[in-house]
């Protein structure tokens, strides 16, 4: 029936309204959520039940093999929940990140890790990695197992201020300056990690090559409660961003026009994207390709509007990123695949197909 | 009223317009003219405030500089000589965008139909479900103006005059198109908006202006009617071309002949 609906409302579409066939659309990524939400609880290496681990807690009953039942809610409530919600989280935060960026830069291959965001706080967690034994061992003190994940935040963050301080004049930030600065920035920042890579010892070596890879792997409740706010905060935002991106489709100078105070919009874009990507490579380290295949593809679906991409990208990156997961934990269980590689094998071809299938029909 | 006093840019270090007095007044079409390099545009971006300028402009009475982005919109929608568009949206969304302000003037349950109606103006009906970027560029130039209409549909806004800014508006439109156009801007003028446009063609200014302003090298050649200004010492001296300008017997009106290059 959801089928249906969306061609029927893609027949509609041919007057150039598209916002049912995007509602439609919202309503299947609802449902495709929900469903990779419940397949991530019950996929991975032990055999433990979520159905009957929910079930338990619904009807209250007392099952009968005590001890079996405390370890299934363990790895239901403690392993896999937390590790769901984070997941729904980053792949949100990167795919909306994704979005909005591309709206800001009127560039359909902008990216969170173009203009350096995610080079800076891969830097500040590789710091932590190779350095957290010697210069940096006061931060590891002070901050235990956060030094890390607020040191990724920071260079994120400071990437971030950096670049925009280098683009606004006189008040107005060229967006233009900013993509090019961020190029620059990006390589400086990945030097400076070669350094410290250059510097690092073999065990080093391994933990960071598997942070760049990126992983939800140690995902705790606690890493839920710390990049939860921040991200959930980020993504709040962005709604209110929405018309303001579609006019600047046609250029800042008119968006302006239109009534948009585009500077102050592009200033809550950089600081939530900033904030949402920071929060995201901190716990969960690189993970490419959702920021980019997301949005596109979305907008091969539902068309380029963000009021509809938006809320669209939050969904299907989350959706997305759950799959990816599920893939890493069980393709080669007990030992897990980091999952910025399955989301690059997936993510490539797929998005390589797609440029090869609408070639020609219309423009990125 | 669009009034500017003073008005003077500089774009690196160099000085494009200098010292330039302009004014729209509602019920008028306005028409900006002369040579490439002028200062047309960079004259129209600061009454509009896109670029930095040193002088006033007032809009109604305030100071644009002033005012926020959205309350100039209310009273001023603006069409630049070029769009390029970033993302495949159809041509009903981009029409739709001049309805963000929400004060297109149309009672609230009307706006939705209002894209189709701006359309229609610019003669094209049953595009709205074309990709933009598909479109011919005389096409594009129609699309866009249909946007600019649909934020300012009603000429007059609870008593206040509202204004048509237009760069070049019939720059790449065939001669039907490009009359099309120009009486859009006559008829917004009649009922009681006001018009800015930069044209290229002398003979289109003469029969649609109010008033022209001639730019030369940045500076204020001459100001007033098409009858005053558009005689043969002033334009040759301003376009640095040999023309004759001659009248039309009937409605007195100046048209202007090409002869030859410097």
């Amino acid at each position: 029936m959801a089928e249906q609906s969306v061609a029927c409302a893609a027949g509609r579409a041919a007057d150039g309204d598209r916002s049912a066939r995007a509602r439609a659309v919202i309503l299947l990524l609802c449902l495709a959520l929900a469903l990779s939400g419940f397949l991530s609880l019950t996929a991975g290496a032990s055999d433990a039940s979520a159905v009957r681990v929910i079930r338990d807690w619904f009807t209250g009953a007392m099952p009968s093999d005590g001890a079996l039942a405390a370890r299934d809610r363990l790895i239901v409530y403690d392993i896999r929940m937390p590790r769901v919600l984070l997941g729904v989280l980053i792949g949100a935060a990167l795919a909306v990140s994704g979005a909005v960026m591309q709206g800001l830069f009127r560039n359909p291959l902008a990216d969170p890790g173009l203009i350096g965001i995610s080079a800076g706080s891969s830097l500040g967690a590789v710091a932590v990695i190779v350095l957290g034994g010697t210069w940096l061992a006061p931060a590891i003190l002070a901050f235990g197992t956060f030094a890390l994940p607020l040191m990724a935040f920071f260079g994120g963050l400071a990437v971030t201020w950096l670049l925009y301080a280098i683009a606004t004049r006189q008040g107005r930030t060229s967006v233009a300056t900013m993509l090019l600065a961020g190029i620059a920035i990006s390589a400086l920042a990945m030097a400076l990690t070669g350094i410290l890579i250059f510097m690092a010892d073999d065990r080093q070596l391994r933990d960071l090559t598997f942070w760049q890879l990126g992983s939800l792997a140690g995902a705790t409740w606690q890493k839920v409660g710390t990049v939860g706010p921040v991200i959930v905060l980020a993504l709040s935002a962005m709604p209110f961003l929405s018309r303001g991106l579609n006019a600047l489709a046609l250029g800042e100078a008119t968006a302006g026009h239109l009534g948009i105070p585009v500077q102050r919009q592009k200033y809550i874009a950089i600081v939530g994207v900033s904030a949402a990507v920071g929060a995201s490579v901190a716990v969960s380290g690189g993970i490419g390709f959702v920021g980019i295949v997301v949005p596109h593809v979305l907008r091969l679906a539902i068309g380029p509007d963000n009021r509809y991409l938006l809320p669209a990208s939050a969904l299907l990156g989350a959706s997305m990123l759950l799959l990816a997961d599920a893939v890493a934990r069980t393709i080669v269980a007990p030992a897990e695949l980091p999952i910025g590689i399955v989301t690059a094998i997936a993510g490539a071809p797929f998005f390589l197909w797609i440029l090869l299938r609408k070639r020609g029909v219309i423009d990125l | 009223m669009i009034e500017a006093r003073d008005i003077s840019v500089a774009i690196g270090g160099k000085r494009i317009v200098s010292h330039v007095d302009f004014s729209a007044r509602p019920g008028e079409v306005s028409v900006i003219v002369g040579p490439n390099g002028s200062g047309k545009t960079t004259l129209l971006k600061a009454l509009t405030g896109e670029l930095a300028y040193t002088g006033t402009v007032t809009l109604d009475g305030r100071d644009l500089s002033a005012m926020k982005p959205v309350e100039a919109a209310t009273l001023r929608a603006v069409l630049p000589q070029s769009t390029a568009l970033s993302f495949p949206f159809t041509v009903r969304e981009i029409v739709r965008l001049g309805l963000i302000g929400g004060r297109s003037g149309v009672l609230p349950g009307e706006d939705q139909r209002l894209p189709e109606r701006a359309l229609a103006r610019v003669d094209l009906d049953g595009f709205a479900g074309r990709f933009y970027q598909a479109l011919s560029g005389g096409e594009q130039q129609r699309v866009q103006l249909a946007r600019v209409l649909c934020q300012v549909w009603a000429p007059v806004l609870e008593g206040r005059p509202r204004y048509l800014v237009l760069d070049e508006p019939v720059s790449s439109l065939d001669v039907k198109h490009q009359l099309i156009i120009m009486n859009i801007a006559r008829d917004f003028a009649r009922r009681g908006g006001g018009v800015v446009a930069i044209l290229h063609d002398l003979n289109l200014t003469a029969m649609y202006a109010d008033r022209i302003f001639v730019l030369r090298r940045g500076e204020l050649a001459a100001a007033g009617s098409p009858a005053d200004v558009l005689n043969d010492e002033l334009i040759e001296k301003v376009f640095d071309c040999r023309l004759k300008v001659g009248a039309l017997p009937a409605a007195n009106m100046p048209f202007v002949l090409p002869q030859s290059a410097a």
